[in-house]
């Protein structure tokens, strides 16, 4: 697998490599998206627009629930630096929230305690059974569940672990009406477009149902409990929360972003990969997404922080490829999947 | 006051720019998720797009399939909604 994300041709001057969606090359083999003519028309718009209506959302719901917010916290160095910005910058009670996925780094938790403690919120860990997620990810690596358009940014399994954090976040803020779930998203991963918008789970519910469907007929009716919300909540809900990423509003560079939450306690764990600071699975999502694909699901996300010169093209390339076999190899035991199997589905 | 045309011209097109794909591959009456050109974000991505364009926020009550359900669907609705 690493021979294959080294030797593929690549972009020269961001990392999307000749395997991504709709990608061409221009003669100085720069692609159609560094050249501007897919995506990122209107970052800067978009981005000054949210920055504006956020202000004027916080100041209007602002200590006027239980909780301004919560914070979708993963214990990584993006979700930390948010948890500071809502704290600290937006001035926000905030109630901390932590989906225990089972594949969670022990420095991770401990940086969990030591920033939540720092800066003084209320937190939360949820931790759904080790077997109900074992069988998510067993199903969401073999089978082919999401809209390729929706992995052109993440991975089939990432993509399940967070639908699980965004359905369990909403019940809370539904539950104890909070008005805003916040997360760490930073452009690239999300469209910019997206910083912020209203919670619509009725529509959502609506499209989101085949694949909830075909994750029943795999999993079982638990799956219900974990990613869906009940009648009930949302008959007795009056408004739904907006989603808000502060991270997109903030022009920094992960050195930075590193710099400023070093005083909490924050230390990088040593057993993910290169581009993760928190989830021991990762490195096995991008190796499932890679042998489906051909290409990495980070390689988005990576090329915008490039363009935008937040990242330079060798620390890209050198997190791309820093995927430790021997966590590749802990999941794919734990989950008791072999490249075979997730052969069998492979899409290009 | 644009035309439906001009209105469904520019739509297509931030749909192909923004979900990286080619105009002729969108079926205009037909669900843009059932056809996979968008996932769930899409839609939210479509309401930012109209009130960037059109100018008006498209509220939670109006987002379904009738004023969402294909790219013909969208038309009509923006038209409707701005005349
Ligand atoms: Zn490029």
């Amino acid at each position: 697998m690493h021979n294959n994300i080294k030797n593929v041709k690549r972009c020269t001057k961001c990392i999307l490599s000749a395997n991504f969606p709709r990608i061409k090359f221009d003669e100085k083999g720069v692609c159609n998206f560094c050249n501007n003519e897919l995506l990122h028309s209107t970052e800067q718009e978009d981005i000054t627009s949210a920055t504006l209506e956020v202000q004027k959302l916080f100041d209007d719901k602002r200590g006027k629930s239980e909780y301004d917010a919560i914070v979708c916290y993963s214990g990584g160095k993006d979700s930390t630096y948010t948890l500071k910005l809502a704290v600290e910058k937006y001035k926000l009670n905030i109630l901390s929230f932590t989906l225990d996925n089972g594949f969670i780094s022990p420095v991770a938790f401990k940086n969990i305690e030591k920033v939540v403690t720092a800066l003084g919120v209320d937190h939360i860990t949820y931790r759904p059974s080790y077997e109900f997620m074992k069988g998510l990810y067993r199903v969401s690596s073999l089978e082919n569940i999401y809209n390729p358009k929706t992995l052109t940014r993440i991975s089939s399994n990432c993509n399940s672990c967070i639908s699980i954090i965004n359905i369990t976040s909403l019940k809370i803020a539904l539950e104890k009406r909070i008005p805003f779930i916040l997360a760490g998203f930073t452009l690239g991963q999300i469209p910019s477009n997206t910083i912020y918008y209203q919670n619509n789970y009725e529509f959502f519910k609506e499209s989101r149902k085949p694949i909830l469907d075909k994750f029943k007929s795999e999993i079982g009716p638990e799956v219900s409990r974990y990613m869906e919300i009940s009648e009930d909540l949302l008959k007795s809900s009056e408004s739904f929360p907006h989603n808000i990423n502060l991270l997109c509003m903030e022009d920094i560079t992960e050195n930075e972003i590193l710099e400023k939450i070093k005083p909490l306690g924050w230390i990088k764990p040593g057993d993910v990969d290169g581009c993760s600071t928190n989830c021991r699975i990762n490195s096995f999502n991008n190796y499932v997404h890679t042998l489906k694909f051909g290409y990495s699901p980070y390689e988005l996300e990576l090329s915008h922080l490039i363009r935008k010169n937040l990242l330079s093209r060798e620390e890209a390339l050198e997190k791309l490829f820093d995927q430790p076999e021997d966590q590749i190899n802990y999941a794919k035991s734990e989950l008791k999947l072999d490249e075979n199997q997730i052969l069998k589905n492979k899409v290009v | 006051m644009e035309t439906k045309e001009k209105i469904q011209s520019d739509l297509l097109q931030f749909l192909s720019r923004q979900f990286f794909v080619d105009i002729e591959d969108i079926q205009i009456d037909k669900s843009l998720i059932d056809t996979g050109i968008i996932d769930s974000m899409g839609l939210i991505e479509i309401a930012s797009y109209i009130k960037k364009t059109h100018g008006f926020v498209v509220s939670n009550e109006q987002m379904n399939r009738d004023n969402f359900g294909s790219v013909l669907k969208l038309v009509d609705f923006i038209y409707k909604t701005k005349s």
